[in-house]
């Protein structure tokens, strides 16, 4: 493999990991609030179809983005719904987004089914930047979406470690009945937090549609991406930071197919490949609970139960 | 603002209630949804009804939709009832069916017809337990979320079979078929019977036995007791000195064993050969909103599947209606909402809700 190849590969585990970080952060977003959304998948699916729809209407980019994020946002909000103001198990709401979200996703998208899609979100290389060596290549010759991801983990580390509303979203998290003791309206900023989360989840959707693979397929456009984005979430026990990092390594997972047959190796049947990514993230989900508790403790302590104020 | 005082005791009618009031939510949701991309409810509505019900091939067809869901309905109850989240019932189900054609090709012609039919259902069941293995260990040793272990496994059984069937001349693929591969015939020894003349077959008794088995066996052994305290208290479990890992790992393993099961009644009843995209349909997925109808009662997750299965088969019956048919995933679509449903609903169980005004009491 010569050096052209390995940058090249990086560059596409980069793209390929971006979804994954817009999806992922939304889910860290909502889960630091104590809710866990377990729909991502579903999200995904709607944002990537509404994308489609209007970007294939409007011939905008933005306007695509932009719709398949407040469609995914309004799923999110059926779930909280559910899950905060009725209280119901947050794990079967979560899986229920799924089955409505692919349900509508496959209604609306059937009469597109297959289409290309006119526009394409394209590369824009940062000025100076983009001429470094090996980084430029690898980091600054992506798309907006891909620096828009960068901008919003940064976001999200200042919001959850400095910020007023960051630490009340923590506390909620932690322990609802000691916030709502503080005067913190916990409902509310699990509301936002789980909609949020619709929104980047809808954003990674769409972005799969107007930026990779521009044409709609219920089977093959999100194919698992939301339940990574939901493992990724634990392995970066709940860190943006981390989170960035580990999708990088799995949008790697993601490309290695290309990685392999540009190596030479073209014996490994393609459905060996295809099923690395979600091997690699039982093995570390597996791995990370052998290493110990430890890591477990990281988690929201009151992630995914339903708070009741008078059982307080 | 919303007060909820928890119940003394839950009314028995609710029980009933509760999933009627889901699934007329549902279908209004559903009308509505229906409405807004330009169709007609009441007409798509009454065609539904008409060809699952109404016709004797309509109900041979929901029959045969329901067989599936009896076993995934199941897997998910034993599971979802005692808060272990197994949803690979999906993959299990193709490994299940991977595992029963495979010994159904490999010893249908050489043992007699109803000893290879047994060792190809047994096969199946094995497959499933193999496939819920490595999670049920790592959930019941580790503490690994076997909710998200589960579900990635689906899309690696999915890629399995389409391995043997589309990327390699394995023992499952038709030597025959050139131009458009796909599974080999099984022999007909080892093949599931059908029931007297229709298409029903013998996969929807065997699917009502193993409710009626998983029923007995948690309501009368000691295997059951311990499930139950841990179900409502793994903590009580752990006092009591009932092993939580043995516990966690039954109910995994016969979670995974039904699913498996689904896979053989499927291939060895319905498709008589590994047909990959045929198999892995949702089924797996279907069966959570199967069991949480039924709520997770065992033996409830037939006629649910019943109703389920004629839903299922709807759809595909208003995708060819005459002026412009309704996309197929309108039962994906009302599954999805009833799920939803259900869920809203489940607070009325424990709870007495009261929508009023926040007052301001210093408490």
């Amino acid at each position: 493999m010569n050096d052209g190849v390995i940058l090249i590969t990086l560059a596409a585990a980069v793209a390929a990991g971006t979804p994954l970080v817009l999806a992922g952060l939304g889910e860290l977003l909502a889960e630091r609030a104590g809710v866990l959304n377990l729909g991502v998948e579903g999200m995904m699916l709607i944002g990537a179809v509404s994308a489609f729809l209007v970007a294939h209407r409007t011939s905008s980019v933005t306007a695509g983005l932009l719709a398949g994020m407040v469609a995914a946002a309004l799923l999110a909000s059926v779930h909280a719904f559910v899950s905060v103001t009725l209280r119901a198990n947050q794990i079967v709401s979560g899986l229920a987004l799924v089955i409505l979200g692919s349900g509508v996703a496959t209604f609306v998208g059937r009469p597109i089914e297959g289409q290309p899609l006119g526009v394409h979100l394209g590369q824009r290389d940062v000025p100076w930047l983009a001429d470094l060596p090996v980084i430029g290549r690898v980091l600054f010759r992506q798309d907006v979406v891909v620096y828009a991801s960068w901008v919003l983990v940064l976001i999200a580390i200042g919001y959850l470690r400095y910020t007023k509303a960051g630490l009340w979203a923590r506390a909620v998290g932690e322990s609802p009945a000691t916030a709502d003791v503080m005067g913190v309206r916990v409902a509310a900023i699990q509301y936002v937090h789980t909609i949020i989360g619709g929104l980047l989840a809808g954003a990674s959707g769409a972005y799969l549609i107007v930026a990779r693979v521009p044409n709609w397929s219920q089977a093959s456009t999100t194919s698992g991406l939301g339940w990574i984005a939901v493992a990724l979430v634990v392995f970066s026990s709940w860190r943006p930071g981390r989170l960035l990092l580990g999708a990088y390594l799995f949008g790697a997972a993601l490309r290695a197919n290309f990685a392999l047959q540009a190596a030479g190796m073209h014996g490994v049947p393609a459905e060996a490949l295809a099923m690395l990514p979600y091997l690699l993230t039982i093995t570390v989900m597996i791995t990370l609970s052998a290493a110990g508790g430890r890591r477990g403790r990281h988690a929201p302590a009151a992630l995914g139960t339903a708070y009741i104020r008078s059982e307080r | 603002m919303l007060r909820l005082e928890r119940r003394a005791t839950q009314p028995a009618h609710l029980v009933l209630s509760v999933p009627l009031a889901a699934i007329t939510g549902a279908l209004l949701l559903g009308a509505l949804f229906l409405a807004a991309n330009g169709f007609d409810p009441l007409l798509i509505y009454a065609e539904m009804a008409r060809a699952s019900f109404a016709t004797r091939y309509g109900i041979e067809d929901s029959l045969v939709s329901a067989t599936p869901l009896v076993y995934t309905g199941l897997a998910a109850a034993i599971a979802f009832r005692f808060r272990l989240y197994n949803v690979g019932a999906e993959g299990q189900l193709v490994v299940g069916g991977i595992c029963s054609a495979g010994a159904a090709l490999l010893l249908g012609q050489a043992l007699p017809g109803g000893l290879a039919l047994a060792l190809a259902l047994l096969a199946g069941l094995a497959g499933g337990v193999a496939w819920v293995l490595v999670p049920a260990l790592a959930r019941a040793r580790l503490g690994t979320s076997e909710i998200i272990t589960t579900l990635l496994l689906n899309y690696v059984a999915v890629l399995l079979a389409r391995y043997l069937i589309f990327g390699s001349r394995s023992l499952w693929r038709d030597p025959t078929a050139t131009n458009f591969p796909q599974g080999r015939a099984l022999p007909p020894a080892s093949q599931l019977p059908e029931l007297g003349g229709t298409q029903i077959h013998a996969g929807l008794v065997l699917g009502i036995v193993c409710a009626v088995l998983v029923f007995a066996l948690l309501r009368w052994t000691r295997a059951g007791f311990d499930a139950r305290v841990f179900g409502d208290s793994p903590a009580a479990a752990s006092y009591a000195g009932i092993s939580v890992t043995m516990v966690v790992l039954l109910l995994l393993v016969v979670s995974g064993a039904v699913a498996g099961l689904a896979g053989a009644s499927e291939v060895l009843g319905r498709a008589h050969r590994l047909d990959p995209t045929g198999l892995a349909v949702g089924f797996g997925y279907t069966g959570i909103i199967v069991a949480a109808l039924a709520r997770y009662h065992p033996l409830g997750v037939v006629p649910v599947a019943v109703f389920v299965g004629a839903l299922s088969n709807a759809g595909t019956a208003v995708q060819s209606l005459p002026g412009g048919g309704v996309p197929a995933a309108i039962s994906t679509v009302l599954q999805g909402a009833i799920l939803i449903f259900v869920l809203a609903s489940e607070i009325h169980v424990a709870y007495r809700v009261r929508w009023r005004r926040l007052e301001r009491t210093a408490s």
